[in-house]
């Protein structure tokens, strides 16, 4: 995050691959469905967002820090009609986008469990980030994770296939491959019928079957030294212990819905299944990575669960769904034109003020919702406004501070990117422990109060932290502070703290 | 003084700053209701540790089987256990060794969350509470202002999450239990930390006027909650500068004794779970090297377990206390050319004392080379389901999770669980 953005004139050599057009069309077409969602509601759309609270949100978002205090000063003073589609061009063209995505997918698609296991993690980070970065097709990614072979030192893709899976992991990837790249949750149809949906086990082991092939017959461990090879010989029907699976049925290789493979041929039926998966015309494919983009942003899908995408269970806008899937899938799974529509929108840049109409309104998008800073967003964002982190003795520096640090503030597996899941151990390692609180927090105050009034300093340290000036009451609350301590910098550091524990700092509104 | 009464101590509380109305009655009502509300100190042994060369020995098997061990007298005539072990040897009458237990997963991961949770972890699946985030929720006081859950001692978190339980019942996370208190005390002096807070609470007012959002509410109640344990009287429950230096080496100075030593005084106080972790990260691993690290870590457990119970039983509490003693499974009877052990989890041996049960048992047994359970296999069903008995928790208790439909009940019911009533 401290890498210079890329100037405007390498951007305008690219432009031609930033099809803004296309971006500009997909982001009116996502403005007139949703006012009209609302207005068979009764209820209007909330008034845009200021320049702040726009800046803060769309680093927040794209990049998964706040903006430096240089950023802040430049944008808001900016006069430029156009700059906030132009700041959209500079973070999408900057690697820190892939990066930001890579983490996310990261949490998504390797456990926790696993995550103990850095270096494979952080190679896997890397070979996420640097996909995102020069915008390769979803299609491509998936079908690289779905279809990878080797072993994790020389194929990072292959991390997803063998990191934190259960010994059974023909199971798991069944699961984690339909919900992440299908938006489906089949985990239940893997012992009984879904009571309301239309899948059944045969549905769960048809998909199942996909992955019989690189089962681990042995040692389960024995999948980190001879790495993942497709055998032709696995089956279902070989798998081990395969009595005490639950809900064991084995069934031939069959694509969700109930198409079976006619001949794989010599191929792996891995292959069989990516390119199932990733065609144009798939059913899942393109929705599912739409539904899951939008509640990237949104923090709710258009469908919800997020990965429970069924036809029983309704879109709270079904046409705008089907054509954003569309659009999708014909610009070749295009991720940064579908990350350009969407905050292109003018229902992107409205306030997450609520507005005085209720029921609804969240649901309809016709509020932006709060967010709470993934534990990722938060490291990089006091790294942002206050340096490196400093030792602290309660913290096993061991790990590597990032990781320990996000390992510590790791919210669930759902990634609810609204539910905050914080308690009294991050509180008080936030408020109290010298990693962030101390000596950072001082030199903070030094750099942005120094020879300043207290007014001056007020608003720097606002800028600082929180990416917008203070307001009024702001501004006499902290001279009231300032007055009433013991000195001027002690003041400003009692400032600096609350701003940066305070629900503005934890969220990303 | 009652269990009931140190939970729910009202004066350090008033002296916390804690309103005191309806907290009295309650107080009453609970004290009439439920007399022994129990606490659970789990003492975690890390990596996995050899029943062969701790509580299940076996003098008569083979030479690439036995050990080096030998098993010594207890208190109580008939059971034998790891010389290693002499001061548990000695309150044995309080303990039940299990010498049956026979588990599925044999991973160190997957092992220490099926023996935390009694679920099998599954990828992308539900996210299962452990125990102690059971206990947290089932005994714990939601007006209580130290945490009903604190974890001890560095290694794996990974079998102790609150999973869908969520984040009130997350334990507090304590890496050194010597300092313990770390992040309890402000940088700053007190003065400018209440201050500081002060305006902090201000800011957070009028951020929620503006934005009315659930997720703003939760972390100024979250900050709330963690500056009340800042001044609660309760949280001197961490700090083992109180302790006399002679029963800090009693303990044992290392991370696990000491460990032992705070998660008395937070019984004490009354927390309602604990964990202490032993031999962090995965001491008791011994693929290489079994029987010199099994004797340092044995002796190590052994003299904060024995201390833990003979304070306990001294002071009134350990019945109303379980203490466990248990890792994610045992190891194998062939000892490899490395002279270490490898996984084994067909049949392996947990202890379990005080807390009401009926000591001085030893119950199940092992076939000669204590490869398999020949009597009495306990699954981890029927060993949580039984430690659930044990707390007066309800083990078939349904929860919700969100967005699962199905409820979920605190111990997987789906196979059929046979609670070890010898215990009781």
């Amino acid at each position: 995050m401290f890498r210079p953005l890329v100037t405007v004139s390498v951007l305008l050599a690219c432009a031609a691959t930033l099809r803004g057009d296309e971006a500009a069309e997909i982001a009116g077409l996502i403005d007139r469905q949703v006012l009209a969602g609302l207005e068979a509601a009764g209820l209007a759309a909330a008034p845009p967002t200021d320049d702040a609270e726009f800046l803060r949100r769309i680093y927040l978002d794209l990049h998964g820090v706040v903006p430096s205090a240089v950023s802040v000063h430049r944008f808001l003073e900016s006069k430029d009609t156009d700059k906030r589609s132009l700041l959209i061009d500079d973070l999408l063209a900057s690697p820190r986008y892939g990066e930001h995505f890579a983490d996310v997918w990261r949490t998504r698609l390797i456990s926790p469990v696993v995550n103990e296991q850095r270096q494979q993690t952080e190679r896997f980070t890397a070979w996420l980030a640097e996909r995102f970065n020069r915008n390769a097709g979803w299609d491509e990614i998936v079908k690289d994770l779905v279809t990878a072979t080797g072993k994790m030192e020389d194929n990072p893709a292959v991390t997803y296939l063998i990191e934190g899976r259960n010994p059974l992991g023909v199971t798991d990837l069944t699961d984690l491959s339909s919900r992440y790249f299908l938006g489906v949750r089949l985990n239940c149809a893997q012992c009984h019928d879904h009571p309301f949906v239309a899948w059944k086990r045969q549905d769960y082991w048809g998909m199942a079957a996909f992955f019989a092939q690189i089962q681990t017959p042995q040692r389960a461990k024995l999948v980190y030294m001879v790495g993942v090879q497709d055998n032709p010989k696995f089956t279902l029907a070989t798998l081990p212990t395969a009595d005490t699976i639950d809900g064991y049925q084995p069934e031939p290789p069959t694509f969700l819905g109930g198409q079976r493979l006619e001949a794989a041929g010599q191929r792996p039926l891995r292959v069989a299944l990516a390119e199932w998966m990733t065609a144009p015309e798939n059913p899942f494919f393109a929705r599912a990575a739409v539904n899951r983009m939008w509640w990237h942003f949104f923090g709710r899908g258009l469908v919800n669960p997020v990965d429970d995408m069924h036809s029983a269970n309704v879109s709270s806008h079904p046409q705008l769904l089907d054509q954003l899937s569309r659009e999708f899938a014909e610009s070749g799974f295009d991720l940064k034109l579908l990350c350009r529509a969407i905050v292109g929108s003018r229902t992107y840049r409205q306030t997450s003020r609520p507005g005085q109409q209720g029921e609804g309104e969240e649901r309809l998008f016709g509020r932006m919702p709060v967010k709470v800073l993934s534990a990722e967003q938060l490291y990089d964002s006091l790294i942002e406004v206050l340096g490196p982190p400093a030792k602290a003795p309660a913290i096993d520096a061991r790990l590597g501070t990032r990781y320990e640090f996000t390992q510590f503030f790791a919210a669930d597996e759902t990634g609810d990117p609204t539910s905050y899941q914080r308690g009294i151990p991050h509180l008080l390692r936030l408020m109290n422990s010298p990693q962030f609180a101390g000596r950072s927090i001082a030199s903070l105050v030094s750099r942005t109060t120094a020879g300043r009034s207290v007014d001056e300093a007020t608003d720097e340290l606002f800028l600082a932290t929180l990416a917008r000036l203070p307001t009024a009451a702001e501004r006499e609350l902290a001279r009231q502070q300032i007055a009433g301590a013991e000195s001027s910098p002690t003041g400003y550091r009692e400032l600096a703290w609350a701003l940066l524990l305070s629900s503005e700092f934890a969220l990303n509104h | 003084m009652p269990t009931i009464l140190a939970r729910r101590n009202f004066l350090s509380l008033a002296a916390a700053g804690a309103t005191l109305s309806g907290w009295l009655g309650r107080l009453a009502a609970s004290a009439a209701e439920q007399p022994a509300a129990k606490s659970c100190i789990l003492l975690w042994m890390a990596g996995g540790p050899s029943h062969l060369d701790t509580f299940d020995l076996k003098p008569e098997a083979s030479d690439k089987v036995r050990g080096e061990f030998r098993p010594i007298e207890t208190s109580v005539p008939g059971i034998q256990i790891s010389e290693h072990f002499p001061q548990l040897a000695r309150q044995m009458q309080h303990a039940a060794v299990l010498r049956s237990m026979s588990t599925v997963e044999s991973d160190h991961q997957l092992a220490t969350y099926h023996l935390h949770t009694g679920y099998q972890k599954r990828a992308g699946g539900i996210a299962f509470p452990s125990l102690g985030a059971i206990v947290a929720r089932e005994l714990g006081w939601a007006d209580f202002p130290l945490p009903n859950f604190v974890c001890l001692g560095s290694g794996s978190r990974l079998g102790t999450r609150s999973g869908f339980l969520g984040p009130d019942h997350q334990p507090l996370d304590v890496l050194d239990p010597a300092r313990a208190t770390d992040n309890l005390a402000p940088l700053a002096s007190r003065a400018e930390f209440d201050r500081q807070y002060q305006l902090l609470r201000r800011l957070n007012a009028s951020f929620d006027e503006a934005y009315r959002a659930e997720p703003a509410r939760a972390h100024a109640s979250a900050l709330a909650r963690a500056v009340r344990l800042m001044n609660a009287e309760q949280r001197r429950a961490f700090d083992l500068s109180l302790e006399p230096e002679a029963d800090r080496d009693r303990y044992g100075r290392g991370s696990f004794g000491q460990g032992c030593l705070v998660a008395r005084r937070l019984v004490e106080a009354g927390v309602p779970f604990v964990e202490v972790i032993s031999g962090g990260g995965v001491g008791w691993d011994t693929h290489q090297g079994n029987f010199p690290r099994t004797k340092a870590l044995s002796l190590e457990a052994d003299a904060a377990m024995a201390s833990l119970l003979q304070d306990l039983h001294d002071r009134g509490r350990l019945d109303s206390t379980l203490v466990i003693w248990m890792g994610e499974f045992g190891r194998s009877p062939q000892i490899t050319s490395g002279g270490g052990r490898n996984h084994w989890s067909r049949a392996w041996s947990t202890v379990l004392a005080g807390g009401g049960i009926r000591g001085g048992q030893a119950i199940g047994r092992t076939d000669r080379d204590a490869a398999e359970v020949v009597e009495r296999p306990i699954s981890v069903t029927d060993f949580l389901a039984t430690v659930c008995t044990i707390l007066k928790i309800d083990y078939k208790r349904q929860n919700r999770a969100p967005g699962i439909e199905r409820p979920i009940p605190i111990v997987d019911t789906s196979k059929p669980i046979e609670i070890i009533t010898e215990l009781l």
